[in-house]
């Protein structure tokens, strides 16, 4: 009897073709899609969401001839996910909800429905990709440096590696959308979504006017400040801004600004040129560990956004709690709330929620 | 391994009945005239259309021209609450009474006589589903006009005492009506001698076709109409009339109301034998309004330290197949207004799954799903221990 694979569709094409080619290699496959927030908030009878996804997933499973369902995560996305979401910026942060969502909704929560219907595996549409090394199942980079996801990965439990699956991960997004016109699924040439799920045109500050008092000092206006204390002008509200911002900032200065850091407690906007941007430590907290935890003083790559370069860094502090780096080469805009993603080659080792980071080389702690 | 499938979803809907497509079919094909025609066809189909009505009507006991053909239990719910309140409201009686735990038809309905400057009124139920007949004749005076109480609620089977709350109704002068959508073929009822004003029946869960339902409008009684247009049926509900669905309705409708005393009391013994067989491999499963007069063809089961929406998921992928509390758009299983209105506490609501029987149902399957049900929910406790 084939093993069952619950895949998580979301009604794009990666997690089309994952479902198809899963079931192609002969799994059994069920397909479901998360219904995490309503976007009809204001009409409390008709609490639906991204409908048309939804239904666009189901007629791919109708298509292969595989179950289909939709589950309604939407208190625990809300708890775990949304609410902090909200509760990172009101405190200065700039958080990225994907790698809570996986770590906490997808990876969790999902999983523990793929149990309830004994499902050996649980597949995404992730750029991502697993390997087995020294008998460990690993979490690699995706094959695409234009695509990989595994930056917003390394949250989840790491037993969960033992049962996932990533199939698309392999391929460029032209290799998946050429497997998906041959399995002739109608979600080929569906375009790209970019945006975060719950956050309409990109808009993140009408959510948290939405979520968050009006008198939430996030939202309220601030100093424009430099780090020697001169103010060059006022701001809306320091949750507009994220750390090597220069859009929104008062000109004026001879020179183009950027957001240097957030100071939530006294609302300034502290901003700066350029170099003041550059960092050469970082440190983390909310650890996740997907490998053996790297010694002090080893070598590792590091990754402190979306996209951002691979940059040499040392491990100065690497436990269940914490993570200290110094990094090979200085970086250039590190916002709190983001993530640190700790590499070794394609391997993703671990990673955490940046706490803060630092122009010298942080103290290493004592043994 | 494979499995037989056993439905039990006959709330939601029921397959066709073979005598009602075979009637339907003529009206489709080369009996397809307009029944406004003057011509031959449209003869035809009119005589048609005139003898459905009157076949619905003697189901109910009712005058044919009592009948209003409508597109679905929805709209003779949304025309019997809103028709009936437009069309009193210059008379002063600004509010319409209902209950918490209506189909949202009713519900929603309520709602938009509130947008359209009236006002709502709701009488609680009991923590079995019930309406109590004297805080329902509190809220009748004078300013009511229009009251709806479904008789057979779709969740968990709940009966109301209709006659008892129509007398209410009738003596503060207002309007009754009754979603019977569930009722209809379940309970006897002969509308000669109850004096409810409006009621409301829907063809897919008696084996007519989805898209047809009537509404029983009582002579007499104005509704002002929801779609204007030509002057069919009176002018009450324009639009060319669906010959081959009320053709169908009519069929569904005798049939039921003959095979009634029979289907119940075969379906009380098979909802019996489930339930029996959940309590006694789960114990401390909870029936909802077990405590009431149930119809004989729903059970409302929740097991605690379940979720229905995995439950519904695995039990599907293993050809059982039944709902949830109520099912949004997007196919995700919602809350359940009705057992919130019940006083039912969340994590045991969230837990309800509605298991419907009628004619696909016999022991056999009864047999499975109860096992599997059990073996399942058992499954989900042990992991949810963990």
């Amino acid at each position: 009897m084939s093993e069952r694979v619950l895949v998580a569709m979301s009604g794009g094409v990666d997690s089309s073709v994952t479902a198809a080619l899963l079931q192609e290699q002969g799994y059994d496959v069920v397909g479901v899609t998360m219904k995490l927030h309503d976007d009809g908030a204001d009409v409390p009878d008709k609490p639906c969401c991204s409908l048309d996804a939804t239904s666009d997933a189901r007629r791919v499973c109708e298509q292969l001839g595989v179950p289909h369902y939709v589950l309604n995560l939407v208190d625990v996305f809300t708890r775990d996910v949304f609410d902090d979401f909200v509760r990172e910026y009101a405190e200065g942060r700039t958080p990225i909800p994907c790698v809570r969502c996986n770590t906490f909704t997808k990876f969790r929560d999902l999983v523990a429905k793929a149990d309830a219907i004994d499902a050996r595996w649980i597949a995404t549409g992730h750029y991502g990709r697993l390997d087995t090394r020294d008998g460990e199942r690993v979490l690699l980079r995706g094959r695409d440096p234009l695509k990989d996801q595994s930056y917003f990965l390394w949250g989840i439990p790491r037993p969960v590696l033992d049962r996932l699956l990533l199939p698309v991960g392999d391929w460029t997004k032209e290799e998946t959308r050429a497997a998906a016109r041959r399995f002739g699924l109608r979600t080929a040439n569906k375009p790209e979504s970019m945006d975060i799920c719950f956050v309409p045109h990109g808009d993140h500050v009408a959510i948290l006017q939405e979520h968050l008092p009006a008198d939430a000092p996030a939202l309220q206006r601030g100093a424009v400040v430099t780090e020697d204390g001169r103010v060059l002008g006022e701001h809306e509200g320091f949750a507009r801004f994220t750390v090597g911002q220069r859009k929104g900032l008062p000109g004026g200065a001879g020179e183009p600004m950027f957001v240097l850091e957030i100071r939530p407690h006294t609302r300034e906007v502290v901003v700066g040129p350029r170099d003041a941007l550059a960092r050469s430590s970082v440190a983390a907290s909310q650890v996740n560990w997907l490998a053996p935890v790297p010694a002090v003083g080893r070598a590792v790559e590091v990754q402190v956004r979306h996209r951002g370069a691979h940059v040499p860094a040392t491990i100065l502090r690497a436990d269940a709690d914490g993570i200290d780096v110094a990094l090979g080469e200085r970086v250039h805009g590190v916002a709190p709330g983001q993530s640190l993603v700790l590499y070794d080659g394609d391997v993703v080792l671990g990673g955490g929620i940046i706490t803060r980071a630092g122009r010298g080389a942080l103290p290493v702690l004592a043994a | 391994m494979s499995h037989s499938l056993v439905y039990l979803d006959h709330a939601a809907t029921t397959p066709v009945r073979t005598e009602v497509l075979e009637a339907m079919l003529p009206w489709f094909s080369t009996r397809f005239g307009n029944p406004s025609s003057t011509h031959r066809l449209g003869r035809e189909a009119r005589v048609a259309l005139d003898e459905a009505r009157e076949r619905v009507a003697a189901t109910l006991g009712a005058h044919p021209d009592e009948v209003c053909f409508t597109s679905c239990g929805t709209e003779s719910d949304n025309f019997g609450v809103i028709g009936a309140w437009r069309a009193q409201r210059a008379g002063g009686r600004h509010a319409v009474l209902s209950t918490p735990i209506e189909h949202k038809a009713v519900l929603a309905a309520c709602h938009q006589v509130v947008r359209e400057g009236g006002t709502e009124r709701f009488v609680p139920v009991s923590r079995d589903g019930v309406v109590d007949t004297d805080a329902f004749g509190a809220l009748c005076d004078d300013a009511l006009a229009v009251a709806s109480v479904m008789w057979v609620n779709n969740e968990v089977g709940v009966v109301q005492d209709v006659p008892a709350l129509t007398a209410q109704a009738k003596v503060a002068g207002a309007l009754m009506h009754t979603d019977a959508v569930q009722a209809f073929g379940k309970i006897a009822f002969d509308l000669r001698t109850l004096p409810v004003d409006l009621l409301t029946i829907s063809g897919h869960k008696l084996g007519a076709p989805k898209g047809v339902g009537a509404l029983f409008i009582r002579r007499g009684v104005t509704l002002e109409p929801l779609l204007h247009g030509g002057s069919q049926d009176r002018g009450r509900r324009p639009g060319t009339e669906n010959v081959p669905y009320a053709v169908g309705l009519a069929v569904a409708c005798e049939l039921a109301v003959a095979e009634r005393e029979a289907e119940v009391a075969h379906l009380a013994a098979l909802r019996e034998r489930l339930e029996s067989r959940l309590l006694a491999g789960m114990p401390d499963a909870v029936i909802h309004a077990r405590g009431a007069t149930r119809a004989p063809h729903v059970t409302n089961v929740s097991i605690p330290g379940t979720d229905a929406e995995t439950l519904l998921m695995a039990l599907d992928l293993r050809g059982i197949q039944a709902s949830g509390g109520s099912a949004c758009q997007s196919g995700a299983v919602g809350h359940s207004h009705v057992l919130e209105a019940m006083g039912v506490a969340p994590e045991i609501a969230s837990g309800a799954m509605r298991l419907s029987l009628g004619k696909l149902s016999d022991e056999v399957g009864i047999d499975r799903a109860a096992d599997v049900i059990v073996t399942l929910a058992r499954k989900a406790r042990g992991l949810a221990a963990v």
